[in-house]
């Protein structure tokens, strides 16, 4: 606790009253502990940019029902597990592709997280935080946007795929807030301009003589800012087709698998060959407090070729050294199977998965009990499994943004980087 | 044969079938031999008294015990039908597989097998220390059997032609098979539409057709998935009555649209798990399962397919049905732990039988089957029984 | 006396204020003046040039109703010559009803934010009308923030209440809240743990909060399809106070914790009869007072004159508002590890404040009349808030500001309809969407309080409704400078008179009149173009 306050007053005092540390983008230089302790880090960053895809399993995906079998068992279920190309790793049999696919991820079967239901855990497996009502934080995208993305491209930085979540980018304003993507492609509103294009290119070019003329002797920050925003608003108008797949996906249909989440997938990987640094993509349904077999039985094989498919297509495109892709929901569900059939909403102990971007490929990372109750081995909270996300996305866990006076560290004060999970 | 319309239960068993949820059951046509299975794949066959009511008293769960163990599938059973001949079952499972066992055959070996450990650990909490260590009972196992293997995932349907020559199977990958029974080979097979599971099967008393339901949940979001409801000809695989597109026109199941989903909306719910064809043929049956509001079965005209009547009185979805056999009531079975009499004709209730437990969503009776003579109605339970209900008709 | 009470209670010095607090005879503005340009001095500063009349007229007709002066008042104001100009439209629009709503919405952001937490506080009419009641009859700002803590009548045909239904059963969250907005002090790490650097301890943070603990949201009707919420308070309950967040362990109870003002004695509390029962609180009935209110206690204390905070902290959030950065900055950060840039500003500013019987409206009126405020906001290093007020800040205009100097500008607001077309939003924001207003401008800042902007704002601004302001009808700005029977010169300065409230440059004239003298049959499509062009400017977008 000492260190977190501790650096707050420093920074408070120094940045904040003299305002010395602000900075040409116009924030407040927040990466105190990273830049200033170890000045090669940032220069790494700008040569290597890194991605993130996170495959959002809202509702909670069953552990048992995925990546931790209990065949046998009470609480196992009816699946069978079957071999993957990892041997001595198995997986559920909803998970054909994914078996293939075992030495490229990281299963993390110790998940023990803080918020049992929906609106706190999606908040909690966004931000790494638990709701607050003094303190916006920040999801996961909007804090890669902010440290892996590259101002003045054309896409934005975090783009959100027919997910969840509504933290969006929280105190870190909204320069890093997502940009929302329907679950066919459809675009948020007003992102179409109706105007002819030489009317828009006038207009353009007379908006830019009225901003040159407030500026010329004002060398207004926010007039900056408002300038930057301004024109990547326009730039999008001549990238919209990179949200549209009808084209290629005849080419991608089989390695993605013929499903919504399959386009969404490939979607996400045009997008981070674009060059864009965060790309959610979500699927639905999850919560399945009755008939759980049934209902994983429809989600789990579609989901889990897609994933294959996206594993596969990053890596023979050379992107899955620098692109990680997290696999989770915002719950696990319980090990008992309830008098509905179905499983319920359980954070004691559940499974994530982590591929990509220096996470060791063929790993299972912690061990739950016989019957998937408890953690038996090396607990992950939500604070570590956020912490390593970061890390390996080579941005500093510890980093600090301010909420008001608060500073708040990237990942939650005491959180550690699971290092067994990287390279 | 029981007169239905007099029908009332006169005694009420319970066999004790614990540690995985019960999820299949017949009688055998005599109503004295049971075989039931459960979620794990367990298959037990009890001994039943000609006359429980006499032996055992109206409502004392009689002190009996499995005499054999069928042991073979290697995941939950799904269904168990008994053949007309009365001493062979035919069993489905999520292994994969179909088997035909003969009751009669050979036992190999014995083991001791313990179906009331949830009832000894509540009395064991209780403060009786021999409970848990009392000892089980023994049984003799079979292992032989008929394996039919053609299904490639789950089978979770499986029904009898009447004269017991026929078998139609059906899977969670939308594959049917028809099988001859004294070849043990598939006759005819077929594929539903992409995706989807058959949930229901049923022959037409002809056994030239059967009656296929199919469903699944949905696989993405905004998905609407494709339920079908058809009349097969199992002769050359081709469909004979679309009973949805009878209902609703203009309904494609490969769209995504508002009309498809107006028809689960309307119609199938969350889906139709449970079908029957009438003894005389005229009238289908398909009963809405899952956790919809109310298990309602649709009474269809076997020819135009169009609904005559929807009847039923479950809470929540049912999970078995069948026809008397004189046609005129619905046996059905569901989530509110009640099996339930209905008369086809205007839909009243005959009869109820068991209550449900209280509460939402509170245990379901999992499956139903009679004797030949209908005197007996056997249903599976999942909290961890079988029920036996002896009918009479004074 | 007073004073070294004060010193002792808060630990830091402020005794050097009392030199200037006896100088009554000098305005308040003039105080200001000299402190300021005294530190510019020792810090061998140069501040920028004062601001024009036009640019003055525009920053405080934002600052004070939160709008924009009508091309006529613009004009008329330029065009005045008398010397207290400023002055005196300074005295109008603290007279302006405007002036009562711009502040209601300041203090909504402050107590609620634009996302509150709790169920139904995002219907929050009732207070905010309340707010506007105050204001506009400048209630004093001590009676102003007592009925808020004391929360009493309900939700809807009172107001106050909601502010505690939005931390509802969260005595901490309260006093986070409260600590901050009426102390201007952070408690929140004493939450946790005793603070390394601050003065407060846990037991601080939990002595504060056990004066909420027993507060609770009761629903005691119904009206118009929004709900009643009262604040009812048990007469038992303590807070539960268990140690360090490190110590913590599962199944560890915590101690009962007695209230104690901050830094300050505890509470003294009558014991309850002996035969005391619980009330239990019923729906549709107003709660029944408790015996002894502590939440009363609270309030009382907060706001009583010589309570070493409360002055200081409203002195220094109101001074914000206005110069953009506190003499102690965040606001809410007031402590002996985040001192003054004027120390004895600081000082003179909350005494004057509270001999002032906390006349907030006296206040701000000192504040823009003061030479400091009415500096140009060009001449600092491009800073939002430049340093030691050497040049005017400059700040993002609210959604709601934003849309009312659209609706002036255009002419919408003077040649409106009382009846909408149809599909044309009603409301505030006609005839823009506000949902769409509020999601894209309401929250323009970061977490540290510095603009950013974002792609959506400019989505909405580039593709979305603002068509829907250029209205045609007469009287509007776009009917009168497509009127081809003026001259193009009178019709391009008007344009920047009416969206600007400045006249052209010569560069700029020249530019814009060949904008919109290309022949084309519909002319006043230009017009439309470069009114856009002109609405969505950073000079338009900022109030500098």
């Amino acid at each position: 606790m000492k260190t977190h306050c501790g650096s707050s007053e420093h920074l408070s005092r120094r940045a904040l009253l003299k305002g010395s540390l602000t900075t040409s983008a116009g924030g407040v230089v927040m990466n105190w502990g990273g830049l200033f302790g170890n000045p090669g880090w940032a220069e790494e960053v700008q040569r290597q940019k890194k991605h993130c895809i996170l495959l959002w399993m809202n509702g909670g995906a069953s552990q048992f029902e995925t990546f931790d079998m209990k065949v046998g068992r009470p609480t196992g279920g009816v699946f069978r597990s079957i071999a993957t190309n990892v041997p001595g790793t198995q997986v559920c049999e909803l998970m054909p592709h994914m078996a293939q696919q075992m030495d490229k991820i990281a299963v993390i079967r110790s998940m023990r997280t803080s918020e049992v239901d929906h609106p706190g855990g999606i908040y909690l497996m966004h931000t790494g935080y638990r709701p607050s009502a003094t303190v916006r934080f920040p999801e996961v995208g909007a804090i890669v946007a902010k440290y892996q993305g590259r101002p003045g491209k054309d896409l934005p930085d975090f783009i959100k795929v027919s997910s969840q979540g509504d933290a969006g980018a929280g105190f870190l304003g909204p320069r890093y807030q997502p940009f929302g993507i329907g679950s066919k492609g459809d675009l948020p509103p007003f992102t179409n301009s109706s105007l002819a294009k030489e009317v828009e290119s006038r207009r353009h070019e007379l908006r830019s003589f009225v901003e040159s003329q407030y500026t010329q002797d004002n060398p207004s920050q926010l007039a900056r800012m408002h300038h930057e925003a301004y024109e990547a608003a326009r730039r999008l108008q001549s990238v919209q087709q990179k949200f549209k797949l009808d084209a290629e996906w005849d080419k991608y249909r089989e390695l993605y698998g013929d499903s919504g989440f399959g386009r969404r997938c490939l979607l996400a990987r045009k997008l981070v060959e674009s060059g864009v640094a965060f790309i959610e993509v979500g699927q639905s349904s999850y919560d399945s407090h009755a008939d759980n077999a049934s209902w994983h039985k429809g989600l789990v094989p579609p989901m889990e070729q897609a994933w294959a498919g996206l594993l596969t297509d990053l890596k023979d495109r050379g992107l899955l050294d620098n692109t990680l892709v997290v696999w989770t929901g915002e719950i696990g569900r319980t090990p008992k199977i309830n008098n509905r059939a179905g499983r319920d909403h359980y954070v004691r102990c559940w499974s994530t998965a982590l591929a990509g971007c220096g996470i060791k490929g063929g790993l299972v990372y912690g061990e739950s009990d016989a019957d998937g109750v408890e953690v038996k081995d090396s607990p992950v909270s939500e604070g570590d499994f956020f912490a390593t996300i970061y890390q390996s996305l080579s941005i500093n866990p510890r980093e600090e943004n301010f909420a008001g006076v608060r500073p708040v560290p990237l990942a939650p004060f005491g959180s550690k980087v699971v290092t067994d999970l990287l390279a | 044969m029981i007169d239905w319309s007099k029908a009332k239960p006169a005694g009420h068993w319970q066999l004790p079938f614990e540690g995985a949820w019960p999820t299949a059951v017949a009688l055998l046509p005599s109503g004295k031999q049971l075989v039931a299975g459960n979620e794990k794949g367990e298959l037990f066959v009890w001994d039943l008294p000609g006359d429980l009511v006499a032996e055992v008293g109206k409502n004392e769960t009689p002190p009996l015990a499995p005499v054999r163990q069928l042991v073979g599938h290697e995941n939950g059973i799904t269904r168990i039908v008994a053949l007309p001949g009365g001493h062979t079952i035919a069993t489905a499972s999520l292994d994969h597989t179909v088997r035909l066992w003969d009751l009669n055959a050979a036992t190999a070996g014995t083991a001791e097998v313990v179906l009331d450990r949830e009832s000894r650990e509540r009395k064991a909490k209780k403060g009786d220390k021999q409970a848990n260590s009392a000892p089980g009972v023994t049984v003799a196992q079979q292992t032989d059997c008929v394996v039919l293997k053609s299904h490639a995932d789950w089978v979770s349907a499986l029904a009898l032609s009447r004269d017991g020559s026929q078998l139609v199977s059906g899977d969670y990958r939308a594959q049917v098979i028809v099988w001859d029974v004294a070849s043990r080979a598939a006759k005819q097979q077929w594929q539903g539409l992409a995706w989807n599971w058959i949930v229901a099967l049923a022959f037409t008393p002809d056994a030239k057709s059967a009656l296929v339901s199919e469903v699944r949940y949905k696989r993405d979001d905004f998905d609407v998935p494709a339920a079908a409801l058809r009349v097969w000809n199992v002769t050359d695989a081709q469909v004979t009555l679309d009973l949805l597109k009878a209902q609703f026109p203009k309904y494609d199941p490969q769209a995504a649209s508002y009309e498809a989903s107006q028809v689960w909306r309307k119609f199938v719910a969350a889906g139709l798990v449970a079908v029957d064809v009438s003894p005389d043929g005229k009238l289908l049956a398909a009963g809405q399962g899952g956790e919809t509001d109310k298990g309602t079965i649709h009474l269809l005209d076997a020819t135009s397919g169009k609904l005559v009547r929807s009847v039923g009185n479950h809470q929540y979805g049912v999970t078995d049905l069948r026809f008397t056999s004189d046609g005129r009531y619905l046996l059905s079975v569901g989530r509110d732990t009640t099996l339930r009499v209905t008369t086809v004709a205007d839909g009243k209730e005959l009869l109820a039988l068991n209550a449900p437990r209280g509460g939402q969503f509170k245990d379901w009776l999992s499956a139903l089957s009679v004797s030949a003579d209908e005197r007996r109605v056997a249903a599976a339970d999942i909290a961890g029984l079988v029920h036996v209900w002896q009918l009479v008709d004074d | 006396m007073r004073w070294s009470l004060n010193t002792m209670a808060i630990g830091f010095a402020v005794l050097a204020a009392s030199a200037l607090v006896s100088a009554d005879d000098k305005p308040l503005r003039a105080v200001i003046d000299d402190q300021v340009r005294a530190v510019w001095e020792k810090e061998k500063l140069t501040p920028a040039r004062p601001a024009t009349d036009a640019e003055f007229l525009r920053r405080v007709y934002l600052d004070l109703c939160g709008s924009v002066p009508t091309y006529d008042e613009t004009v008329s104001f330029l065009a005045d010559a008398t010397a207290d100009k400023r002055a005196t439209l300074i005295d109008r629009l603290l007279d302006d009803p405007r002036f009562a709503q711009h502040q209601a919405d300041i203090w909504d952001m402050i107590l609620f934010g634009r996302n509150p937490p709790g169920f139904d506080t995002d219907k929050r009419e009732g207070i905010q009308r309340w707010l506007r009641e105050q204001f506009a009859k400048n209630t004093p700002y001590d009676a102003l923030a007592l009925a808020i803590l004391r929360a009493e009548g309900n939700t809807l045909d009172d107001g106050p209440p909601m502010f505690y239904v939005q931390y509802r059963n969260q005595p901490e969250d309260v006093n986070e809240a409260i600590s901050q907005i009426f102390l201007g002090v952070q408690l929140q790490c004493a939450r946790c743990h005793d603070h390394p650097y601050e003065t407060w301890k846990q037991t601080d943070f939990f002595g504060m909060a056990a004066f909420l603990a027993r507060l609770e949201v009761v629903t005691v009707g119904k009206a118009n399809n929004l709900t009643k919420y009262a604040i009812g308070e048990k007469n038992s309950g303590d807070i539960l106070f268990t140690g360090p967040a490190k110590d913590q362990s599962p199944g560890k109870k915590g101690e009962p914790l007695k209230p104690k003002f901050l830094l300050g004695a505890a509470l003294d509390e009558p014991p309850l009869p002996k035969d005391f029962k619980e009330v239990k609180f019923e729906a549709n009935k107003p709660p029944p007072p408790p015996k002894f209110s502590r939440k009363d206690q609270l309030a009382a204390w907060i706001t009583q004159p010589d309570n070493p905070y409360f002055a200081r902290a409203i002195a220094n959030r109101v001074w914000a508002q206005f110069l953009g950065r506190g003499l102690v900055h965040p606001v809410d950060n007031m402590s002996p590890a985040n001192q003054p840039s004027h120390p004895d500003l600081l000082a003179a500013l909350a005494t004057a404040l509270r001999d002032h019987r906390f006349d907030l409206r006296w206040y701000i009126r000192e504040l823009v009349n003061s030479q400091t405020y009415q500096l140009s906001s060009i001449g600092g290093s491009g800073e939002q808030n430049p340093q030691l007020y050497i040049a005017a800040r400059t700040r993002p205009l609210s959604a709601e500001e934003l849309v009312e100097a659209w609706r002036i500008t255009t002419g919408y607001a003077a040649v409106e309809t009382t009846s909408p077309p149809k599909g044309v939003a009603t409301g505030r924001f006609r005839p823009l969407e506000s949902g769409y207003m509020l999601r894209f401008f309401g929250q323009p800042n970061s977490g540290t309080g510095d603009f950013q902007g974002g792609l959506q704002e400019h989505l909405y601004l580039n593709n979305g409704p603002l068509r829907n302001l250029l209205t045609t009808a007469k009287g509007s700005l776009l009917a009168t400078v497509s009127d081809t029977s003026l001259p193009i010169d009178a019709r391009v300065e008007r344009l920047y008179l009416a969206l600007l409230h400045r006249p052209p440059r010569d560069v700029e004239r020249q530019r814009m009149s060949e904008y919109v003298s290309v022949a084309s049959a519909k002319s006043d499509e230009r017009w439309a173009e470069a009114m856009w062009v002109l609405m969505t400017c950073s000079e338009f977008r900022f109030n500098h």
